[in-house]
């Protein structure tokens, strides 16, 4: 029973990160990564019950409340400040990066059963799919053009470690993944400052036009 | 715990029945899930018995065709039912067998749906007017797309279970019990998209409309009327109920029939109508909270589930 909600968890979060490959309006993909933390939650919740590790509840209180919804809440206000609502011309059309993705899905997959814990059903699973995550976000960052767009990427990556270290190890000091938590919100609040000093400058947030620079 | 169906006799009756009893309830779920749409709209809705009000109506009138059309025109809403309705008795719906499963499984289920689909497109093309050969080909974008999906997204729980018969399939999940798969929620994903894509709703194509730039299901059959209408109306409403109730085949198979007691029949039969409702209610929330895509941004979500069912397959070997 615990697995089985692990399994459908971390599938889900895996099928958020796709489907965020999939389409070009931002507001959807933030609602995805929104959703992607919850699942993470649901993760966490599921352990410490099972295990009963009462600080992973904290964990999960905070993946819930912050990347679910503040962070959400946070990025879609940047949208709405800046009125660009669309990632209009991605490096790759969006067929093209699925393909990639599902080559990068299998790649992650395959990996992870080179790990000693890669043999046993469940840790299999989450450790595939979190590679599997953490190769689409890279993929992401590099292939796509807003900054916003990034800034996803960049949090599905961290969600992907995330979801590594709840699920796989025995997990880390609450003072450690505090220091996380903190790090990952400076980050999207500084992440989100740049992006309307982008924007101010060059009235889009197309990062390929920040090379103009050079002059 | 197995339920084959070895009695010709009984296959046919099984058969009968079930055809009969999804053909009477095919328009009432596009009744509910017009009428759930129209609550989220703050609307009253029509009454759930409107749509069988709608088939009695059509099928009293006259049928008026295009001087230009030939048989085909003719043939095409016919055999467009029949191939829904000979898809029906592949499908388990309340016994966890399906009544003419020794007939063929997932294969012929893609291939009788595609003749369906095949013999409405000629038909759109038989009168000359723009707007079918227009629906046409739409249709058949989306389908050269979505039926590979379908089929890899099968393919996927055909893998788990070894064999590519229905009803052997859903034995096995019963068998199983309740053990899952990441893949499983991969291909669930996806074929869902499919089933939206394949029914017509809103992403897609919006069927409550009857735009010349954006229809496609309902320009291909512009030209019908009366009882050819009727038909081709209830076979789509048949479709629908068909996806939804593979989908709970597939996926959520718990409750169904293994054996003919009376009690497990009506458990299961409750049951089957929760699990149905309760997509319904997905694909209801689907339509009201997005937007119809642009048709040119239809092959990108297709591809997205094309994609997703992909990965399932991909997942069951590693």
């Amino acid at each position: 029973m615990t697995n089985d909600v692990l399994i459908l968890c971390a599938a889900g979060m895996l099928v958020s990160a796709y489907l965020m490959v999939g389409q070009k309006a931002l507001f959807t993909a933030i609602r995805l990564y929104s959703a992607q933390s919850l699942f993470l939650g649901i993760v966490a919740i599921t352990i410490a019950i099972s295990e009963s590790r009462h600080d992973l509840f904290v964990t999960a209180a905070l993946t819930v409340s912050l990347k679910g919804i503040l962070i959400p809440w946070f990025l879609m206000r940047v949208i709405d400040r800046i009125g660009i609502h669309r990632e209009i011309e991605p490096f790759l059309n969006v067929p093209a990066s699925l393909l990639i993705c599902v080559g990068l899905t299998v790649v992650g997959y395959r990996v992870s059963t080179g790990f000693p814990e890669g043999a046993r059903g469940v840790s299999h699973h989450l450790i595939g799919t979190a590679l599997s995550m953490l190769l689409i976000g890279l993929f992401l960052m590099v292939t796509r053009k807003k900054a916003i767009t990034q800034i996803l990427a960049l949090l599905t990556v961290e969600n992907a470690v995330f979801l590594v270290a709840v699920g796989v190890t025995s997990g880390m000091p609450l003072v450690v993944e505090l220091g996380i938590f903190f790090d990952v919100i400076l980050a999207v609040l500084i992440l989100g400052i740049l992006v309307h000093r982008i924007v101010d400058r060059f009235e889009s947030m197309d990062v390929s036009r920040l090379a103009k620079l050079k002059g | 715990m197995t339920l084959m169906i070895h009695d010709a006799l009984a296959a046919t009756i099984m058969a009968l029945l079930q055809t009969a009893g999804l053909l009477a309830a095919a328009p009432l779920l596009r009744a509910a899930i017009k009428k759930m749409k129209a609550r989220l709209q703050n609307r009253q809705g029509p009454p759930l018995r409107q749509g069988y009000y709608d088939l009695a109506k059509l099928l009293r009138k006259e049928p008026i065709r295009s001087e230009t059309a030939s048989w085909v025109y003719v043939a095409g809403p016919r055999v467009y039912f029949a191939a829904a309705v000979a898809a029906t008795t592949l499908v388990p719906v309340l016994f966890a067998a399906a009544p003419l499963e020794a007939a063929g499984g997932i294969l012929l289920l893609v291939g009788t749906l595609a003749l369906g689909r095949f013999a409405l497109a000629t038909a759109a093309l038989d009168t000359g007017s723009p707007f079918g050969g227009m629906g046409a080909s739409r249709d058949m974008t989306i389908a050269a797309l979505a039926e590979p999906a379908l089929m890899l997204g099968l393919f996927t729980s055909a893998l788990a279970a070894g064999s590519l018969n229905l009803g052997a399939l859903v034995r096995s999940v019963l068998q199983r019990g309740p053990s899952f798969h990441p893949s499983d929620l991969l291909a669930f994903a996806g074929l869902f998209i499919i089933v939206i894509a394949e029914t017509g709703r809103i992403p897609v194509d919006n069927p409550a409309t009857h735009l010349e730039l954006t229809m496609i299901h309902e320009a291909m059959v512009l030209e019908y009327a009366g009882p050819d209408l009727a038909l081709v109306e209830w076979t789509s409403a048949l479709k629908e109920l068909l996806y939804l109730t593979l989908l709970v085949d597939l996926f959520i198979p718990v409750g169904i029939a293994t054996s003919a007691a009376p009690g497990a029949i009506l458990v299961s039969l409750l049951a089957w109508a929760g699990k149905v409702f309760m997509l319904a209610i997905a694909v209801t929330l689907a339509e009201s909270t997005n937007a119809k895509l642009r048709l040119f941004r239809v092959p990108e979500l297709v591809s997205v589930s094309l994609g997703l069912a992909f990965l399932a397959l991909a997942i069951r070997f590693l």
